[in-house]
């Protein structure tokens, strides 16, 4: 076992190295300076090696710390009154999760798959190691925190409750692995994958971390008793996982099923899968195309075998999103110090939806959806590469993604036009349709702004990996300036006309960058 | 040494691919399986390297030892897309993959000897094998698959991406190999198939049909196997 940890972490670490040096080298400071002989070079590498565990260890030491910061912050603001009491329950309701989600030994990423399947390694013996130095490694963390966090909560005897909690967590997540494991033999999938299991049992168990709400909270004489239970459930769980013996036959199905076997890495199949054209989307009503010819029949095809991505996530968004107004709503109404403080909020910070434009808007993925599902493709042929055809179609598809994410700006819009009515503070008529007008104009905004930047750039290769640092910057840089915009104090009023007019200046200057460049700019890298 | 295959069945959805497949592979032999698209190649290396459920099949191993149910570790798979880890050097794959696989490898000789077997240079050997082109990754993936000494050794299109000269090599390589091993090669290039092959084999009618030689000349023997090509039936969707 340990032999197969070594050999697993000399291989993670050459991986790590090299790839660090591969990207050093693909900046032009660098370019010149190294070598391919630096490949060969041991010295070098066992110094970035050396640092490169150093980082990830100091990186797993923060995660973990943050992970305990973050319930105790939750504890101390929302909880003062029963912090320890809240903190237990809180703490135990994620291991909870974490026994359904963080399921590490059915995981499928490159490091198993080359492992497994590539270097031949003896697939029982390479689990065994996997389930040991997980729990190891979480349970010294864990110890060490809870020692940490609970000596802080002046909690004594400190060592007997960090230990009944390190002992509850590790039995929690072999209870986990071994529940994945059956789950998976019984049904051939792994159970979080099947969102109708995932998001109830999550949900609900979610829902119970905030039970101190309502002052109730899990008393330790329970959890001693689940830590006792889990206990002899763990230990039942070691031994079922301990006498799997096909557990490359578990991952090679694991494998196809994901098909990872096809992808060069894990992240790519995510990306592939992310869009992927769904199975229910194969099939086109025909009398949608029967008048379409040309170019608007080859961009309807497009946006009908996409509809899952594309409009029905937008109608899933306006769903929710009437929901959340449709709350608002009740409580402006129900309340009277709500009713004031919720308009005003809008008022003076309309802004904020800078940033939930930002995440319901679909132009980014669908602009992926666009080079792996269609363009990488075509971008092959000749015709395909015309600029009237480039900029026909980017007209096209410009209208379609406009007009669908124009569906949950639209409830927003008119969402936030009902709370200023419903407010007993009078709001005058331009400021409801100024409000309404920008958060429309946002919408069309980031529509333009990702297809824009799709054809100006054009980034992907057909891995979709991106290739260009350029496009990188400038999405980065969209994140950035959306979420400082969305901090900013300005009456709605002023903010919505600046809003409308930015949109109206970009979105002019971007349509005539596209057509000057765009034919150009457009092509496979 | 036999490979024998018993009752193998696989569908995807209502869409059978093999069934009921009976089949005898031999020690000593490569065979060349050929099949239209998607009559089933890759399925059934597949399903015999356990990549996929199968619906009903049994695969045995008789040796010397016995007849024993075959298992992952008697079969090297060369996949038609190499799959390697892009961000080792060529000289560090191989090295974790004989430090891995010591005690699996017979008389283990050092990594310099390996690479003349595939005939991968010397200032190739230190870069990395994402910067390899195809025909190079599908050497190295060659390499480590004989290297384990697997009695089974399947290969998918492995020398259609490879030079002339390389395909000469590789194909000096696998007929030194056949005495004792049994070499399941799919292509669809029936030059090389009957050049490199001792039998053919056709996948037709979802199922495994020998193509005897007997005594025709290489002309006549060619329009056999295209003849048993075209009675294929089945639908091609799937590969």
């Amino acid at each position: 076992m340990i032999n197969i940890l070594h050999k697993t972490l000399q291989i993670d670490i050459a991986y790590s190295v090299n790839s660090f040096i591969y990207v050093l080298r693909r900046l032009p400071i660098f370019k010149d300076l190294i070598t391919d002989d630096i490949y060969k070079s041991k010295t070098i590498k066992r110094i970035i090696g050396f640092f490169g565990m150093i980082l990830s260890m100091v990186r797993a030491l923060f995660l973990k710390f943050m992970y305990f910061f973050v319930i105790l912050l939750i504890c101390t603001k929302f909880f003062p009154d029963i912090l320890v009491r809240a903190f237990f329950h809180i703490y135990f309701f994620l291991t909870i999760i974490g026994m359904f989600i963080n399921n590490k030994l059915l995981n499928t990423n490159k490091k198993k798959y080359f492992a497994m399947l590539v270097f031949n390694m003896d697939a029982t013996k390479f689990f065994h190691a996997n389930i040991f130095w997980n729990l190891l490694t979480s349970t010294i963390m864990n110890g060490i925190f809870f020692y940490f966090f609970l000596d802080y909560l002046m909690l004594s005897p400190t060592i007997l409750y960090s230990l009944i909690f390190v002992v509850f967590t590790l039995a929690v997540r072999l209870v986990g692995e071994m529940l994945n494991i059956l789950f998976f033999r019984r049904y051939h999938y792994v159970w979080y994958t099947n969102s109708n299991l995932y998001f109830p049992i999550v949900l609900s168990l979610l829902a119970c971390c905030f039970l101190p709400c309502i002052n109730i909270t899990i008393s330790m004489r329970l959890i001693i008793v689940f830590t006792i239970i889990f206990i002899l459930l763990g230990i039942i769980s070691l031994i079922y996982l301990l006498r799997i013996k096909d557990y490359k036959l578990i991952y090679k199905h694991l494998s196809q099923i994901t098909n990872v076997m096809n992808s060069k890495n894990e992240k790519d199949y995510l990306k592939q899968a992310m869009v992927d054209v769904k199975e229910k989307d194969k099939k086109i009503d025909h009398k949608l195309l029967e008048k379409k010819e040309g170019y608007d029949l080859f961009n309807t095809i497009f946006f009908e075998r996409h509809k899952e991505i594309l409009l029905r996530s937008a109608r899933k968004y306006s769903l929710i999103l009437a929901i959340i107004y449709a709350v608002v709503f009740y409580l402006m109404i129900r309340y009277t110090n709500y009713n004031k403080s919720i308009a005003e909020f809008l008022h003076v910070k309309l802004a904020a939806f800078v940033i939930v434009m930002y995440f319901i808007n679909r132009g980014a993925i669908i602009t992926q959806a666009m080079f792996f599902n269609c363009d990488h493709a075509m971008l092959q042929f000749n015709f395909y590469r015309e600029p009237t055809v480039i900029l026909e179609l980017f007209k096209k598809r410009l209208l379609t993604v406009t007009k669908v994410n124009l569906l949950p700006a639209f409830v927003i819009g008119l969402g936030n036009t009902i709370i200023f009515l419903l407010s007993t503070n009078t709001y005058p008529i331009t400021t409801l349709l100024t409000t309404f007008l920008f958060i429309m104009s946002l919408s069309v905004f980031f529509s333009v702004h990702y297809l824009v930047i799709y054809y100006l750039m054009q980034p992907f290769n057909k891995e979709m990996e991106v290739k260009k640092a350029s496009y990188s910057f400038v999405t980065l840089g969209t994140y950035i300036v959306t979420y400082w915009l969305s901090g900013v104090v300005l009456s709605s009023e002023i903010l919505s006309v600046l809003g409308i007019l930015f949109v109206i200046i970009y979105t002019s200057l971007a349509l005539f960058l596209v057509y000057k460049v765009a034919p150009r700019t457009f092509k496979l890298n | 040494m036999k490979l024998e295959i018993h009752d193998l069945e696989k569908s995807y959805g209502t869409k059978e691919v093999l069934k009921d497949v009976n089949f005898t592979f031999e020690e000593g032999k490569i065979y060349g399986l050929l099949g239209r698209n998607g009559a089933g190649k890759t399925t059934f290396f597949n399903a015999l390297n356990s990549d996929i459920p199968v619906d009903n099949g049994r695969f045995y191993l008789e040796d010397e030892f016995g007849r024993n149910i075959l298992r992952t570790n008697d079969i090297g798979y060369v996949v038609s897309t190499p799959t390697v880890p892009e961000f080792l050097t060529g000289r560090e794959f191989l090295k974790f993959y004989l430090d891995i696989n010591k005690d699996r490898v017979k008389d283990l000789k050092d990594i310099d000897y390996y690479f003349d077997l595939v005939k991968i240079n010397r200032e190739d050997q230190d870069i990395l094998l994402k910067e390899y082109s195809h025909g190079m990754k599908n050497k190295m993936q060659i390499l480590v698959n004989i290297i384990a000494n697997p009695k089974v050794i399947l290969l998918d299109e492995p020398l259609t991406s490879l030079d002339i000269v390389v395909q000469e090599d590789m194909k000096k390589l696998l007929k030194g190999l056949k005495k004792n091993h049994i070499i399941i090669f799919s292509t669809h290039i029936l030059e090389l198939a009957t050049d490199l092959c001792d039998e053919i084999v056709v996948i037709t009618n979802k199922n495994l049909e020998l193509v005897k030689k007997e005594n025709l000349n290489s002309k006549k023997y060619k329009d056999k196997i295209i003849k048993a090509l075209k009675e294929d039936s089945n639908d091609q969707h799937t590969s």
